[in-house]
């Protein structure tokens, strides 16, 4: 329960990150980049979408299938072995995916974006979280 | 308000409002237990269902305050809500917690009144200053 409580308000957080993005992105403006300075390059970069769709759009639907799952495993709506497997494989992917994006801000891009990096840093979150509750 | 601020108090109110809402879901005869006894029998539906119904209004507001929109009226529907809880189940050593969900709603919809609104009550406010006598010392 607590596992997938953490793994809810992170979500909820990351939803509200990301839909902080879309609004910008929509509205043509440049978002507010507390650390780093480099968001506007990163996210304008030729890598910021995955073949036609946005980034930030494909980490919300991420999001929210997350939230959903965990909110699925609280409430007990069956088959959770199956939400619980689905769950397991997003994070890892979005995981994986994530040290990926971080490389090319790193190596690539050569600028870091604040909001990136922090998405980044709740995937992985989440994938402690996994591990930890499989551990215990 | 800071924007920051403004911004943590927002997402973090959503994630309380929306995760009540699940937990409610999950069990709604136990929370309707939380209800005192004269509020129980004013309801016209069973308990359970007045509870789903309050998990949807949870969720409601949650999300609307997560995606920051309609921020204003969502945390006046939830401050109003809360009131309505602390009513109709006391003040408990659970629900005590409630007044600090329902001082930040209170916040978060002050900061986030539509501009049209606030330019009225500062018209009326003006208005009321002109037509006073001034003050003698």
């Amino acid at each position: 329960m607590t596992s997938f409580a953490l793994l809810f308000t992170l979500s909820a957080v990351g939803i509200a990150e990301m839909v902080y993005l879309i609004r910008t992105r929509v509205a043509a403006e440049q978002p507010i980049c507390p650390i780093g300075g480099g968001c506007q390059i990163v996210l304008t970069s030729k890598w910021s979408k995955i073949f036609v769709i946005p980034n930030d759009i494909l980490g919300l639907l991420n999001y929210i299938g997350i939230a959903f799952l965990s909110a699925f495993l609280v409430i007990d709506i069956g088959p959770t072995n199956l939400w619980f497997l689905f769950l397991e494989i997003i994070i890892a992917a979005t995981s994986l995916l994530s040290l990926f994006f971080v490389y090319l801000q790193w190596k690539i891009i050569k600028a870091w974006c604040f909001w990136c990096v922090m998405s980044a840093c709740t995937f992985w979150l989440m994938g402690v979280i996994i591990l930890v509750s499989a551990i215990a | 308000m800071k924007r920051t601020s403004f911004h943590i108090l927002r997402v973090g109110v959503a994630i309380t409002f929306i995760w009540i809402g699940v937990l409610i879901f999950k069990t709604p005869e136990a929370w309707g237990g939380y209800l005192q006894p004269w509020a129980a029998g004013l309801l016209p539906i069973p308990i359970a269902q007045a509870m789903i119904g309050t998990a949807i209004l949870d969720i409601a507001i949650g999300l609307l305050l997560l995606i920051d929109s309609f921020v204003w009226l969502a945390a006046l529907v939830g401050a109003i809500h809360i009131i309505i809880v602390l009513t109709v189940s006391g003040i408990t050593d659970i629900t005590v917690r409630d007044i600090a969900i329902f001082t930040v709603a209170i916040a978060l919809m002050a900061e986030s009144l539509p501009k049209t609104f606030t330019d009225k009550i500062m018209s009326w406010q003006k208005q009321e200053n002109n037509g006073r006598p001034p003050e003698i010392n």
